[in-house]
């Protein structure tokens, strides 16, 4: 049975010339799970409202909605509060009351439902969702996760037909969203409730949806099981398909058949790479080279242009691991075909090749940056192709630690736990580097400690060299470390971007400038949130880097990003350290850490448990690494990205 | 502490501390004074431990020894004079008035210190609930989001620090600008996600007909007989006092009731009304002293 019944319709935004939705004919069946994606802004959440009266937004629509065969404008207001059940975006703002029972009941009274018939369904749902630890609670204790289950809960009292989720989880971490969409599937399997569910985290998602729908601007791209939405990706050359399962996109870059069904998840994607596995041992075969061929002294390399290159990068500290020195330089030769920044093909491309030259030479190097003495081995051959990527530049001053800190400690109040304990950092300046761990092991705290916002009770912490645990942070010459929060809303003060890039300088070029750079020139007449998520993010990094820092802490700069503004993000990063800035970030985008950083951390009980370079970092670990790598494991060495594994595979046929 | 009276309905709460303030505040018996003083004491103690015995000694001493020799250096009624102060008399009556005034304004206070313990927000809304519906809604979303309001500024006042906008630095003015402009964006960023909170409550149903009011809270056998005994107590106090059974004077003369088996045992029944939480508290020990024996 169609639940609901979309026939021919379009939609325009009042004072909108371009309609937000073009001809869309869909068909919703009784008990589906239905995965919508999409750009942001192709007019997914615009299709969604659609689906619930009290949520329809204004402006010229024709075509025809149908609900259960009535046409949806006719169910009445009460049968639609309970038959179609909406969780939106932003978990807090969703929240009505104060207590977490209250805001479970909230639906129930709304239709009038006496007290004996609530504490009845408060408790099914409470018992369901596991919520009964926390019933009592006051909603600002719970975390991001429990408060959009909460909202989920919420909703489901009202025992709907049909969930229509608007990208529920692009807020909450990658173990509360996994969580969150978990507990979707368990609705969809165990009661049967109709999903339609947009999202961009479709690595998690798409293994049990029954349906996706690729949209694009405005209209439905394509339609098809999971299994095989991606041959249609494939064959249109849709931007989504770069947003698809790791799986997917190996198989899809190997595979031509149109019929054949692609893997979707990790375990399918091991089951499809065995045909590779033979291959191992020429992998395997990489030379190693022995600490003895070490050589003390800073490396410098001729490129092409005469100019010298210090090549000196910085890999794991600790004595005994030292001297394992991989010099690989197979994807080398890739670097050629890249010839600038534009091309948003040619980034990944880029991002491999950046990476396979960094390992080139590691330089053993004391982990508190205090001893001069340093082991380095060079690698004699290296590519032609050097002299094309000028944000290489930025090593050439490598060897000056920005940040040290030493046996940092740190709690918030004296009687508390201490967040932070005996945390060791260096950062080289110029670097990447990207701190990755769980919820509460004290990342963000760390972040706080870097920008001078919580003192430390115990260690030293210089930065840019000077102590700021004996002098103040405000030492420090103005702005050179800029902090982007977590939510980039709160840095916006006035009522349009420009004016808040005003408040930054009075140069009117160098807001033309770095407008450009992160390509908001279009949006600085507009309210700053009034823009797109992943614009404001870009809003926050152009007032940001106003301030010129020497060195950016961010804080979950790609969380509630889609993979576009992602790749956006990296380049604009990587112009930004071609002159000389640091960037150490904060994130649980692993598959974004692996892509584009120097080096990586892994934070744990307040302080960080191991580094390394990507390849290193990621392949090193066993669940907590990239898709890819999980995938790949014990098939191949030590590819973590999509691109490695299909390099690797390639290279094999 | 873990407490057996705040574990009854609200009704029941609220009947009990509408019991014992209005006695406490309607009479100025020196005896049932010293029975509400003592009791509220001994529970705010028990509710609030170290707290409210810093808050007895630091606060509410001082605030008493102020009130007890204010009345007699301006009341000068009363027929025992004392001593002269600047040709002032000074009498016992206004003395002892002066004591009965000040265990009065302890009292009360320390009655609702207990209230504040035991009368939780929930429990609040629940009581107001029941009158006015509307309102308890109104109280809970204020109460959602006056926490949510500081979370926020907080984050804005960090994020702006993280930028090298200082909030807590700089002149007076500039700071007074730096905080117009927090507030202002803070307006913005209100309505913006109100917007939201007002979808969210529509996609539930919020603007049909005959809503209802839920609450957690029952009312069962419990509750009804301690209401009961609440109420013979409270009842027959206001009959002793009203039959002058107990009664005082202050002034002319300090005159006070007789003491005899009768007035005794109304003594007692008030301090069972005030004392009724410690006693179920006692109650609880008991039984579970005795239930763990068992085992």
């Amino acid at each position: 049975m169609a639940l609901f019944a979309i026939e021919n319709l379009t939609f325009t935004y009042p004072g909108s010339i371009t309609p937000a939705l073009v001809g869309i004919n869909l068909d919703v069946n009784d008990g589906e799970f239905l995965v919508l994606c999409g750009q942001s802004g192709c007019g997914k959440s615009t299709l969604l409202r659609h689906l619930k009266g009290a949520l329809t937004p204004h402006g010229a629509r024709n075509g025809s909605i149908s609900f259960k065969n009535v046409p949806l404008d006719e169910v009445s207001f009460r049968a639609q509060t309970s038959a179609i059940g909406y969780v939106l975006q932003n978990p807090e703002n969703q929240i009505v009351t104060d207590k977490v029972w209250h805001e479970l009941a909230f639906g129930l009274e709304s239709l009038g439902y006496e007290n004996a018939i609530i504490r009845l369904r408060v408790a099914e749902m409470a018992s369901f969702f596991g919520i009964q630890d926390w019933y009592h609670k006051s909603v600002y204790e719970l975390s991001g996760g429990q408060k959009q289950l909460l909202n989920l809960a919420s909703v489901m009292t009202l025992q709907p037909d049909v969930l229509i989720l608007d990208e529920p989880t692009s807020q909450l971490d990658p173990i509360a969203a996994a969580d969150f969409l978990a507990t979707i599937h368990k609705i969809n399997n165990e009661i049967g409730t109709t999903i339609i569910l947009s999202e961009h985290r479709l690595e998690e998602v798409l293994p049990g949806a029954s349906r996706v729908i690729v949209m694009n601007q405005g209209q439905i791209a394509c339609e098809g099981s999971p299994a095989h939405i991606g041959h249609e990706l494939k064959r249109t050359d849709d931007p989504m398909l770069y947003a698809m399962p790791t799986p997917m996109r190996t198989y899809l870059a190997l595979e031509d058949n149109v019929e054949s069904v692609c893997p979707v998840t990790v375990r399918d994607g091991r089951d499809y790479l065995q045909k590779y596995q033979p291959a191992v041992s020429v992998e395997s075969a990489i030379p190693v080279q022995p600490a003895t061929s070490m050589k003390a002294g800073i490396p410098q390399t001729t490129t092409s242009t005469g100019e010298p290159i210090s090549t000196l990068k910085h890999g794991i500290c600790d004595a005994s691991d030292c001297h394992d020195v991989y010099a690989e330089h197979e994807s080398l030769n890739r670097g050629d075909i890249h010839d600038g920044y534009d091309c948003s093909d040619s980034r990944d491309i880029y991002a491999e090749h950046d990476r396979s030259d960094s390992r080139d030479i590691y330089a053993e190097h004391d982990r508190f940056g205090g001893n001069d003495s340093r082991d380095i081995s060079e690698h004699a051959e290296r590519g032609s192709s050097d002299d094309m990527h000028n944000g290489h530049d930025r090593r050439q001053s490598h060897d000056s630690p920005i940040v040290t800190l030493k046996n940092i400690w740190f709690r918030y109040e004296k009687n508390a736990s201490d967040i932070l304990r005996g945390l060791h950092l260096t950062v080289y300046r110029g670097e990447m580097y990207c701190i990755v761990g769980g919820n509460g092991t004290g990342k963000t705290t760390a972040l706080g400690v870097l920008s001078g916002l919580y003192r430390p009770y115990r260690g030293k912490a210089q930065m840019l060299g000077v102590d700021i645990t004996k002098s103040k942070i405000a030492s420090l010459p103005q702005g050179s470390i800029a902090v982007l929060p977590q939510d980039p809303q709160t840095l916006f003060t006035r009522n349009t971007i420009k004016e808040d890039l005003m408040d930054m300088t009075k140069s009117k070029e160098r807001i033309d400038d770095i407008a450009e750079l992160t390509e908001i020139t279009d949006l600085l007449e507009m309210h700053p949130y009034d823009v797109s998520g992943g614009e404001q993010q870009r809003a926050a990094l152009a007032k940001v880097l106003l301030t010129e820092p020497k060195l950016l802490l961010m804080d979950e700069p790609t969380k509630g990003m889609d993979s576009f503004f992602k790749r956006k993000l990296a380049e604009i990063l990587r112009n930004l350290r071609a002159n000389g800035m640091t960037v150490i970030l904060v994130s649980h985008d692993l598959e974004f850490c692996a892509m584009y950083a120097d080096r990586c951390a892994l934070f744990f009980d307040g302080s960080i448990v191991t580094e390394n370079v990507p390849r290193e970092f990621f392949s090193g670990n066993s669940f907590y690494t990239t898709a890819a790598n999980r995938m790949s494991r014990h098939i191949f060495e030590d590819a973590i990205t999509v691109e490695d594994v299909i390099e690797k595979c390639q290279t094999i046929i | 502490m873990r407490d057996t009276f705040s574990s009854c309905n609200p009704i029941v709460n609220f009947i009990y501390f509408t019991c014992v303030l209005v006695i406490t505040m309607c009479v100025k018996h020196p005896v049932i004074l010293g029975i509400s003083f003592a009791s509220a004491m001994i529970y705010s103690i028990y509710l609030n431990g170290m707290k409210a015995i810093k808050f007895n000694i630091f606060f509410l001493l001082p605030l008493m020894l102020i009130a007890a020799i204010i009345n007699p250096a301006f009341n000068h009624e009363g027929m025992t004079i004392l001593t002269y102060i600047r040709d002032n008399p000074i009498t016992y009556e206004s003395i002892y008035y002066g004591i009965a005034a000040a265990v009065m304004i302890g009292s009360v206070i320390l009655w609702f210190s207990c209230y504040n313990a035991i009368m939780t927000s929930d429990k609040f809304i629940y009581l107001f609930g029941k009158m006015i519906p509307a309102l308890s809604l109104v109280i809970s979303m204020a109460l959602r989001f006056i926490p949510r309001y500081k979370i926020q500024i907080k984050r804005i006042t960090n994020a702006q620090r993280g930028i090298g906008r200082d909030i807590s630095a700089g002149n007076l003015i500039g700071r007074i600008k730096s905080g117009v402009s927090i507030l202002s964006i803070m307006i913005t960023w209100a309505l913006e996600n109100g917007v939201d909170t007002a979808d969210a409550m529509r996609a539930r149903g919020y603007g049909l007909k005959g809503r209802t009011s839920y609450s957690n809270f029952r009312f069962d056998v419990r509750d009804w007989t301690l209401t009961v005994v609440l109420m013979v107590l409270f009842i027959m106090v206001v009959i002793a006092i009203r039959a002058h059974f107990i009664s005082i004077v202050y002034f002319p003369a300090f005159v006070m009731n007789d003491f005899d088996g009768i007035v005794f045992i109304l003594y007692a029944a008030y301090a069972a009304l005030c004392l009724l939480p410690l006693l179920l508290d006692i109650r609880e020990d008991i039984v579970w002293r005795s239930l763990r024996l068992k085992i």
